[in-house]
């Protein structure tokens, strides 16, 4: 069974790019703009989703909120946080609400993928590729 | 130390001094004048005791006199005193004990001599119309004032009237003037103090040293000396300020007067006072040494606190600077990173989409792939500049170069216009096009300009604006930044450059911010000033040299 993959990012160009060049990779991949909907697509579409790929900057509800709401109500997702927002302090403070790692952008696709598949193998162990 | 502290110890000095010495000297003084008091006292005491006694004694001298010829003229008869050589006797052997009779008279009724002995020759005067020989025959015994008398020199005489003849007759002795006068004058104290007697009628009896000779006019009238002894002090033409004891002689209308100037014989006062005065110039020295010590002291650690303060501000600023400087740093790489990775991941699916026959049926296939895979490459490399923004901004070294205001200005604003966008605050720049290029630090005044619309934004509400305008006159270079926001309160205005003073919740601001961006602009040779309404908002002015010293 393939990784399930949610991608939550505003930036709608490299939203799109991202999620059609993963699904190319063969992951099972759903994309949403905005924290809210992205709540919204785990309630509607429970167990859909292994891994939750994670901007910080949004509009309404940002990704550290985001990110806390969902570990509150989707404990068995990983997330790992992708964002042009370098600082040690959303980096310390996305650690402790529970991200699996704190990426920056802009960063290649290889390294993203990396990380999800570690993300997966730590819920996972055992199931390899 | 500047004129600010050398001021601050001279007040410091002088309030101390007048702290401890004002209450000293006050104390000098209420000793000395107890001290003085109880001395003049005791001179009061004194003088009444050497006025009772000396009255006492001239008492004493007239009595016995009297009861001397009293004695005399009860015991011997006008016969025996008038034979030949006899009263020149008797005259011998009263002066032999007594000392004090010039000559000796036997007179008639009518005032003529029976007999005389004596240096004068007055034993043909008559002296029925004198008025002691009047007094002596009315009283039958009597002193008389000093008169000048038949033989022209001043005398008193004492009279005794005798009736055992069938007509009175009278014995009559002249007193030694100088022995009286020796003995008024032993009631004399120190080298201005006098000692005479006054007759009821004003008269000197006696002369006085100072102002005056015997049978001359008193300058006081004696009247006024109420019985007894009394010590007064009165204003003397010559001597000045006088303690004087006024002493009735009982059985004669004498008033001895005991003059004593207050000042003479006072050593023990004199001393009191040299050594008070020594004691009081000794302590005084002490304390206003150790006032002056102390207060030297206490400005001199206090000016190293001050400057050890402005240091740890000047250090402060300096790391404040600096993180604003990550700050903006970190800002770019964000605002450069999102776009950078949206060309990445186009560039990504471009390449991922470009197949080996796409690139094979175009005739410029392989060269779009070539560039799409060029610009992942370039991508990554800008990458590696964002990441390194931050580190390169910690190495920055202050700057002492020409600095365009308006430049400085826009970009410390585009680091934040987002940051009001968010907000909801209109950010207004009216800029004045023709503002000369100065010599500044730029990231310092950026700093300033930053810090001072990040404020302006904190006290404005969603809907306000900020209007941030430069000008220049001949002088300055000035940028001003207005906001319309909740202004500060009257109460806050004097503290709100104070280090650590913030409005601001715990966590929010370090309430350093404005305490630095004076300290900056003073570093730039500048100043801040405000003006602030309560609900209307605050003005903020940087005023720059145009020519930096």
């Amino acid at each position: 069974m393939p990784i399930r993959l949610l991608v939550v990012d505003d930036e709608v160009d490299f939203l799109e790019s991202i999620v059609m060049r993963i699904k190319l990779r063969g992951f099972e991949t759903h994309g949403v703009t905005s924290g809210t909907a992205a709540l919204e697509h785990l309630e509607a579409n429970p167990d859909s989703t292994d891994i939750v790929m994670l901007d910080i900057k949004m509009p309404g509800m940002d990704g550290l909120e985001t990110l806390r709401q969902i570990k509150t109500s989707f404990p068995e997702l990983e997330v790992i946080v992708v964002t042009g927002h370098g600082s040690q302090e959303y980096n310390r403070l996305g650690r402790e609400l529970g991200a699996f790692d704190y990426l920056i952008k802009p960063i290649r696709l290889d390294t993203i993928l990396e990380r999800i598949e570690a993300a997966y193998s730590s819920r996972h162990p055992g199931s390899g590729d | 130390m500047d004129d600010r502290y050398r001021q601050l110890q001279w007040r410091m000095t002088l309030s101390g001094l007048a702290v401890t010495l004002i209450p000293l000297w006050l104390l000098g003084a209420a000793i000395y004048l107890y001290f003085a008091s109880a001395v003049e006292q005791s001179q009061r005491t004194q003088l009444h005791a050497l006025a009772l006694n000396r009255s006492a004694a001239i008492q004493l001298f007239l009595d016995e006199r009297v009861s001397t010829l009293e004695v005399l003229a009860h015991t011997a008869t006008p016969d025996d005193l008038t034979a030949p050589g006899e009263l020149a006797n008797v005259l011998h052997i009263l002066n032999e004990s007594q000392h004090s009779f010039v000559d000796l008279g036997i007179i008639d009724a009518n005032g003529e001599h029976l007999a005389y002995e004596g240096p004068y020759p007055l034993e043909d005067r008559n002296y029925g119309g004198e008025p002691w020989f009047q007094e002596t025959m009315q009283r039958g015994v009597y002193i008389s004032d000093v008169f000048l008398g038949f033989r022209g020199v001043p005398h008193f005489v004492i009279a005794i009237r005798r009736e055992d003849r069938p007509e009175p007759w009278i014995l009559r002795a002249t007193i030694d003037s100088e022995v009286f006068i020796h003995l008024v004058r032993s009631g004399q104290v120190g080298l201005t103090g006098d000692a005479y007697v006054v007759s009821r009628s004003g008269l000197f009896q006696t002369p006085p040293r100072f102002g005056g000779s015997i049978l001359e006019q008193a300058p006081f009238n004696p009247n006024i000396a109420p019985p007894g002894v009394n010590v007064v002090f009165r204003e003397s033409q010559m001597s000045g300020r006088m303690m004087s004891a006024f002493a009735w002689v009982g059985s004669k209308d004498w008033l001895l007067v005991i003059d004593h100037d207050p000042a003479e014989p006072a050593v023990p006062l004199r001393q009191t006072l040299r050594l008070e005065l020594i004691a009081l110039i000794a302590t005084s020295l002490l304390v206003g040494g150790a006032v002056i010590f102390h207060t030297r002291q206490l400005v001199a650690r206090l000016a190293a606190e001050d400057e050890k303060r402005v240091r740890t501000e000047a250090q402060l600023a300096h790391s404040a600077r600096l993180v604003s400087l990550g700050r903006m740093a970190a800002g770019v790489a964000h605002e450069i990173n999102n776009p950078l990775a949206v060309i990445g991941e186009l560039a990504g699916l471009m390449e991922d989409l470009i197949d080996q026959d796409f690139v094979e049926a175009s005739q410029h296939g392989e060269l779009f792939n070539e560039n799409v895979r060029k610009i992942q490459r370039h991508v990554d490399r800008t990458r590696e500049i964002t990441h390194r923004l931050l580190g390169f901004a910690r190495r920055m070294e202050p700057q002492h170069d020409n600095v365009n205001v308006n430049e400085v200005t826009r970009e410390a604003l585009s680091f934040i216009e987002s940051e009001a966008a968010f907000r909801q605050i209109e950010l207004v720049q009216e800029l004045d096009r023709d503002l000369p290029i100065i010599k500044s630090d730029q990231s310092q005044l950026q700093q300033v300009i930053l810090n001072l619309v990040n404020n302006a934004l904190d006290a404005s509400s969603p809907g306000g604006r900020v209007v941030v305008k430069t000008w220049a006159d001949s002088k300055s270079v000035m940028v001003q930044v207005e906001d319309d926001g909740s202004g500060i309160p009257e109460e806050l205005k004097e503290r709100i450059f104070d280090p650590f003073f913030t409005t601001k919740g715990p966590g929010e601001g370090s309430g350093l911010g404005l305490s630095i961006c004076y300290t900056i602009t003073k570093g730039l040779g500048g100043s801040l000033t405000f003006d602030s309404e309560e609900g209307k908002g605050t003005v903020f002015r940087v005023r720059l040299p145009r020519i930096q010293e």
